[in-house]
């Protein structure tokens, strides 16, 4: 596999799991940013058992999952039900710890990161074909898991918290309980995403985890729509594709078109490019098509 | 002790500057009724206008000031048709929306600040602004002219907003519309000009924090902005939103636990003491410890 398209199609999907894990709690108005710290925690960790301690790199992913996971829940039982800009001040203060405790730690190689981790499968080319198996596995298991969450009485339940705590009280939805729940299983995948990404670069920085990670989540996610899952798998190659296309001086300024992007959108198009109306319209499409196949099939028979 | 004091002392000069900025944070938060993340990175750029006329003009205190005051001014306004667009897209306040519509907003900031400016590398001030000369000496202990500016200019602009809060007819406007926005526009209070007011407002106190940032750390860098933006609203959170006399005790502690933090642990260790208290803290009581406003 080339190179350039491994890093491509693997750097797309961290950026999709990434933003699915926010999206997750987002459907209860919580903006996680936890989520970042969590993917260097785990990313971090998983590397130093492999390296130091010789755990197979699966244990390591593993480990990576339970130990998001755990973050997740421990902080989801004092915010699982706080208002929104707490949720994102213990976010973003968890990223500067995180990145502070890293830079002070020798063991995971402090300022200078981690550098070398092995490959997987014992050669670069099967290490990238395992890596984007992987990559691929998670996506379509946590793209079907969100797709069902979207469609059970969970998600409804989350859709009356987004839209109106007060009616979602007396509808008997516990926020408390779903905000765990939606933080929990955000912090686990953004966990396991973490020490995939290590892999992928084979190697680790604090600068992989920054505040421009977090803003490069938040327009994936409001510009390719907040609302369901699907903008975000829409515009994650988008937003990482057509810079790449552009000359380097342009580059540059990537940040600068993805903030114009956020603010744009958000005043003129506020629930993103791929709304739950469009989402909708498409699905009752596909479910009209498939009722005429059946139909179509029955009377051949 | 000796040393104590002195922490004390560089504590209250730069917990001034947080109380400012939380002051401007929260009279956006009550009157215009967003979520103003990215004003400490409207503080910063600022910062980089007053370095930029400081070089262009060989120094012009004067101009680098009013360059720096006029900047804060201008973005603000600027940004205030946006935020008043997605509220009204939304058809009421909606706080979450301007507070992402905000680190947009602070994205943009950033970057440009990292490519536009001196080749993304930190600035610093020339010693007429900021002169790290100390004015006072007795032991370790000793005070600087930015640290005094600062603490005066600090006290001087919290009083005078508080002042044009509860001693004049935009100030009661203000109030009128931080307590009840229906209420307000049933007697009358233009609500959209007002709104207007309080940006203007806010970014001149921006501007004046720029000026005192830049005597106080005598440098500044595109990532400053970001890191005092988490500071700023977790002091705003710790003592309630919207809460004026909160932030100033929140902003004030704030500074000396910072100042206290550096002057006994060593490297990055002490801004991440800060935030594991404020961490605590926001865990513990994320309404804040004053009560919300809002």
């Amino acid at each position: 596999m080339p190179l350039s398209l491994y890093y491509f199609l693997s750097i797309t999907a961290v950026n999709i799991l990434l933003s699915w894990a926010m999206y997750l709690p987002y459907r209860v108005a919580h903006l996680h940013f936890i989520t970042v710290a969590n993917m260097a925690i785990s990313g971090y960790s998983a590397a130093w058992l492999v390296m130091a301690l010789h755990v197979p790199f699966g244990w390591a992913l593993l480990a990576g999952f339970a130990l998001g996971g755990g973050i997740g829940y421990l902080v989801s039982l004092f915010i699982g039900d706080a208002p929104t800009f707490a949720v994102v001040i213990v976010g973003f203060t968890f990223i500067f710890i995180t990145r502070t405790v890293i830079e002070n730690l020798n063991a995971v190689g402090g300022t200078m990161g981690m550098f070398g981790l092995p490959d997987i499968g014992g050669n670069p080319d099967a290490h990238r074909w395992i890596i984007m198996a992987i990559l691929a596995g998670l996506l379509l298991l946590v793209g079907f898991l969100l797709h069902r969450f979207d469609h059970s009485r969970l998600g409804r339940a989350a859709s009356a918290v987004f839209v109106d705590k007060d009616l979602a009280a007396s509808l008997g939805v516990d926020m408390r309980r779903l905000g765990m729940l939606l933080q929990t299983v955000s912090c686990t995948i953004a966990g396991g995403t973490g020490v995939l990404y290590g892999f992928i670069y084979r190697s680790l920085h604090v600068d992989f985890f920054t505040f421009e990670l977090v803003g490069i989540a938040m327009t994936i996610i409001f510009v390719g729509g907040y609302a369901t899952q699907w903008g975000t798998v829409v515009l994650a190659p988008i937003l990482y594709g057509v810079p790449l296309l552009l000359p380097p001086a342009v580059q540059e300024w990537r940040i600068v078109f993805y903030g114009a992007a956020l603010v744009l959108v958000l005043v003129l198009k506020p629930e993103g490019f791929i709304t739950r109306r469009f989402v909708v319209s498409i699905e009752s499409f596909l479910s009209v098509s498939r009722k005429k196949r059946n139909t179509l099939s029955r009377e051949d028979v | 002790v000796q040393e104590l004091i002195a922490q004390v002392i560089n504590g209250l000069s730069l917990g001034s500057i947080y109380v400012l900025l939380v002051t401007g944070f929260n009279l956006l938060l009550l009157v215009a009724m967003i979520i103003h993340f990215s004003y400490p990175q409207v503080v910063v750029f600022s910062m980089y206008v007053t370095w930029l006329v400081l070089q262009l003009t060989g120094n012009n205190l004067a101009l680098g000031i009013a360059a720096g005051v006029a900047s804060s001014v201008i973005i603000n306004l600027l940004s205030a048709p946006l935020f008043q667009k997605v509220m009204s897209n939304r058809r009421e306040v909606d706080i979450n929306s301007t507070m992402v519509l905000s680190m947009g907003i602070g994205m943009i900031i950033t970057d440009v600040l990292s490519h536009s400016f001196n080749e993304g590398l930190p600035v610093a001030f020339p010693d007429s602004l900021s002169s790290i000369a100390p004015i006072v000496r007795v032991g370790l202990i000793s005070v600087q002219v930015g640290q005094v500016w600062s603490l005066a200019v600090g006290i001087v602009a919290v009083s005078a907003i508080f002042l044009i809060l509860y001693k004049t007819r935009p100030g009661r406007a203000f109030r009128a519309i931080a307590e009840d926005p229906d209420g307000a526009r049933l007697v009358g209070i233009p609500i959209l000009r007002t709104g207007l007011y309080s940006y203007g407002l806010s970014g001149v106190l921006g501007g004046v924090i720029a000026v005192l940032l830049a005597m106080l750390l005598g440098s500044a860098s595109p990532g400053l902005g970001e890191q005092v933006a988490h500071k700023v609203l977790a002091v705003s959170i710790i003592a309630g939103l919207g809460n004026l006399a909160g932030g100033l005790v929140v902003g004030l502690l704030l500074g000396i636990l910072e100042a206290i933090a550096q002057g006994y642990i060593s490297g990055s260790w002490s801004n991440a003491i800060a935030f594991v208290v404020m961490l605590v803290v926001v865990l513990a009581k994320p309404k804040g410890l004053f009560g919300s406003k809002l």
